[in-house]
């Protein structure tokens, strides 16, 4: 086979190759469209909003139904004024309280999976965990809307209140359940399964050598999972906490079910309503399609760019994390 | 994928119906005899929307209409889009909306009214009455419990309990907010000034107030949160009173508290008939006159004039003129379930002017 190749070979696998190149170009091509589209398309409303956008917490459309007025250059609703602090408060907070949540029971899973779980049943187990990662948000917000609301409104806000009524974040009145408590406990719900799924891969492929070794030395069980298998697993925590808080950040319908919808303040406590970035464009695309001047789907879209933005952050972040600490671990 | 949002988010019993009907909800194609129409928009016109159909398509085998109750905005919008062929909207569209796109219409259905619901345990038998400028105080924080003097002095001799309340508005782009902050609008100038009224407004920060999707999620979230404050579409009075929730009485421009009954909704609407426009774009709330009940409104098919094609357009026109009809769709039979009232007789005869300019 390994003659001289002909100039129909050569130029074929030059096809080839340009072929594979194109395809593969698609990718961050596509990402970059869609940045360059959202940056563009919302060009007027980011300078007609200004900073103000980012520390504003009031999302106004102004008066639709009276004339516009130039204001700052630009044609807009009377009174309109496009503050998101609210939204990326909801964002943010209701994110990384899931992600306190789904974490240790994260670890927990997938050390039962491959660890604790009978060895006959670890297949169908893993299977049951994957399977809950790709079940559709909507039907853990209905969920979420139908059992956790009043369970939340009933039992979980007053007793979290009567535990723990000594922070302020858990003082003040529990309200009907729809706020950051409940959007919080459905994303950690929908996160779980990303992350016990990802780490019970990484534990599954530590070398039972090592583990024999550590047993060998006198460990114990839990020191041997605790001591040997997670720290080198710790990469792929991570970098499925990060997945999961992805996941989290732009999850729009689960949590637009049972945020209560807050607008135009920030939650008093963790049982307050709040509004996130996603289920806010999702919710006010056609309120902001009656604006005639167009400043309030412009502004969605600013909305747009900066969760792009947030969620590429913090993805070049779980790199940087995974790069630096996955140096001693392979897994 | 954007009206699915809105379908799936509604999550009362019907959603699950209306996900089933989503395959069809295309826009129709020129069939040779059956057409299929979309009717999307207000949740307060949906229960109406949905007796009118089977009544309608019985008699007339060629159309299917499908509809949605996605709320008023959306109504609008998907109208203005053509993705629907009657948006369904509490709320007539703005001077600069109606300049933007000439071609769409306005086509009063039917009258409608809203009432101001609230979930106070041991009250809810009782009407409390609210004004404007109380209403108004309330969704701008001025006045943060029950007991407060001003709901006091509204309600001598009842006694009303020393709890925060919960105002509860819509989030979703909707008619019942237009109308309700016309209410305040026209009856507050501070809330006039500071607020102003529209299908989605700058609620007052207001921390613990709760935004709910459609007349069922403001039921459902009245209904789960304890001394809250709503605004519904009459429409869904049998939701309301299975919810348990009390219904006020609410103070008109003359200075009386009403219900809204079919005399004081016809009241309110013989006020304003005469100084309604030909494009029939006009508020009806907190109209004159002693019996008028302050929140009516014209429920409005916003429909473009222009269809797609004849056959389509056919279906447009031979439904809605089917619809403002007293022996039609205009008739007791099918309004008295949902408690609006039908278009008087120079309202009716407006519409159906503007219904035979659809092409």
């Amino acid at each position: 086979m390994a003659g001289p190749v002909s100039e129909d070979e050569m130029n074929n696998r030059s096809y080839y190759r340009l072929l594979l190149i194109g395809i593969t170009a698609l990718i961050p091509l596509s990402l970059f469209a869609v940045f360059v589209f959202l940056g563009t398309y919302s060009w007027p409303a980011i300078r007609f909003n200004g900073l103000h956008f980012l520390i504003g917490k009031t999302w106004s459309l102004g008066n639709l139904y009276a004339n516009p007025i130039t204001l700052h250059g630009a044609v807009v609703p009377r009174g309109a004024r496009y503050g998101v602090l609210v939204f990326v408060a909801g964002t943010v907070l209701s994110s990384l309280i899931a992600l306190a949540i789904a974490v240790p029971v994260s670890l927990g899973v997938a050390v039962f999976l491959s660890e604790g779980a009978p060895p006959r049943l670890r297949p169908a187990l893993s299977f049951i965990v994957e399977l809950l990662a790709g079940v559709p948000s909507v039907v853990y917000g209905l969920w979420g809307f139908a059992v956790l609301i009043p369970f939340v409104a009933a039992t979980l806000g007053p007793g979290l209140k009567h535990l723990f009524g000594w922070i302020p974040f858990f003082r003040g009145p529990v309200g009907g359940g729809y706020g950051l408590l409940s959007a919080s406990l459905v994303l950690a719900l929908m996160v779980v399964p990303i992350i016990a799924a990802t780490v019970r891969d990484a534990l599954s492929k530590v070398p039972l050598e090592i583990k024999e070794a550590a047993y060998g030395l006198g460990a114990s069980r839990f020191e041997v999972v605790s001591r040997v298998m997670l720290p080198m697993a710790r990469a792929s925590v991570i970098g499925a906490s990060i997945l999961g808080l992805g996941r989290a950040l732009g999850e729009t319908m689960a949590v637009l079910m049972v945020s209560g919808g807050a607008l135009n303040y920030l939650p008093g406590n963790i049982y307050g309503p709040v509004s996130t970035m996603a289920s806010f464009i999702a919710s006010q695309l056609d309120s902001a399609l009656q604006d005639p001047t167009g400043m309030a789907v412009r502004s969605l879209a600013e909305i747009a760019l900066l969760l792009f933005g947030i969620t590429v952050l913090v993805n070049i972040l779980a790199r940087l994390l995974i790069g630096r600490k996955g140096a001693t671990a392979r897994a | 994928m954007r009206r699915m949002f809105f379908v799936t988010k509604k999550i009362a019993p019907w959603a699950v119906a209306a996900l089933s009907l989503m395959p069809f909800s295309v826009p129709p194609a020129v069939a040779t005899q059956r057409v299929t129409l979309l009717e999307t928009g207000s949740t307060l016109l949906y229960p109406l929307f949905n007796l009118w159909v089977p009544g309608y398509t019985r008699a007339h085998p060629g159309v299917r209409i499908t509809t949605q109750g996605t709320g008023s905005g959306t109504g609008i919008a998907q109208a203005i889009s053509g993705v629907a062929q009657i948006g369904a909207s509490d709320a007539y569209m703005s001077n600069l909306q109606i300049k933007q796109n000439p071609s769409i219409a306005n086509i009063p259905l039917a009258i409608s009214a809203q009432t101001v619901n609230y979930n106070v345990p041991g009250l809810n038998r009782v009407h409390l009455k609210f004004s404007g400028p109380v209403l108004a105080g309330i969704y701008d924080g001025r006045i943060r419990y029950w007991n407060d003097r001003a709901i006091q002095s509204l309600n001598p001799g009842v006694r009303l309990p020393r709890k925060v309340i919960v105002p509860i508005h819509r989030t979703d782009g909707s008619g019942d907010t237009f109308i309700f902050s016309q209410y305040l609008s026209f009856s507050t100038p501070q809330w006039d000034q500071n607020v102003g009224y529209g299908t989605t407004i700058s609620w007052p920060a207001l921390p613990g107030s709760i935004g709910a999707v459609g007349n069922p999620g403001m039921v459902q979230a009245a209904q789960q949160n304890r001394y809250s404050i709503a605004y519904i579409g009459v429409s869904f009075s049998r939701e309301v009173a299975k919810a348990g929730l009390g219904t006020a009485f609410l103070k008109n421009r003359a200075g009386r508290f009403l219900l809204p009954t079919p005399v004081t909704i016809g009241a309110a609407a013989n006020q304003l008939v005469a100084k309604t426009p030909k494009d029939e774009r006009l508020s009806l709330v907190f109209a004159p006159g002693v019996n008028s009940y302050p929140i009516i409104n014209y429920e409005y098919a916003i429909v473009n004039k222009h269809q797609p094609n004849r056959a389509v357009g056919d279906a447009v026109r031979n439904f809605l003129r089917w619809a403002v009809d007293p022996r039609g769709g205009n008739s007791m039979r099918y309004l008295s379930q949902v408690h609006f009232m039908p278009l008087p007789g120079r309202i009716s005869q407006l519409s159906k002017v503007q219904i035979n300019e659809i092409k």
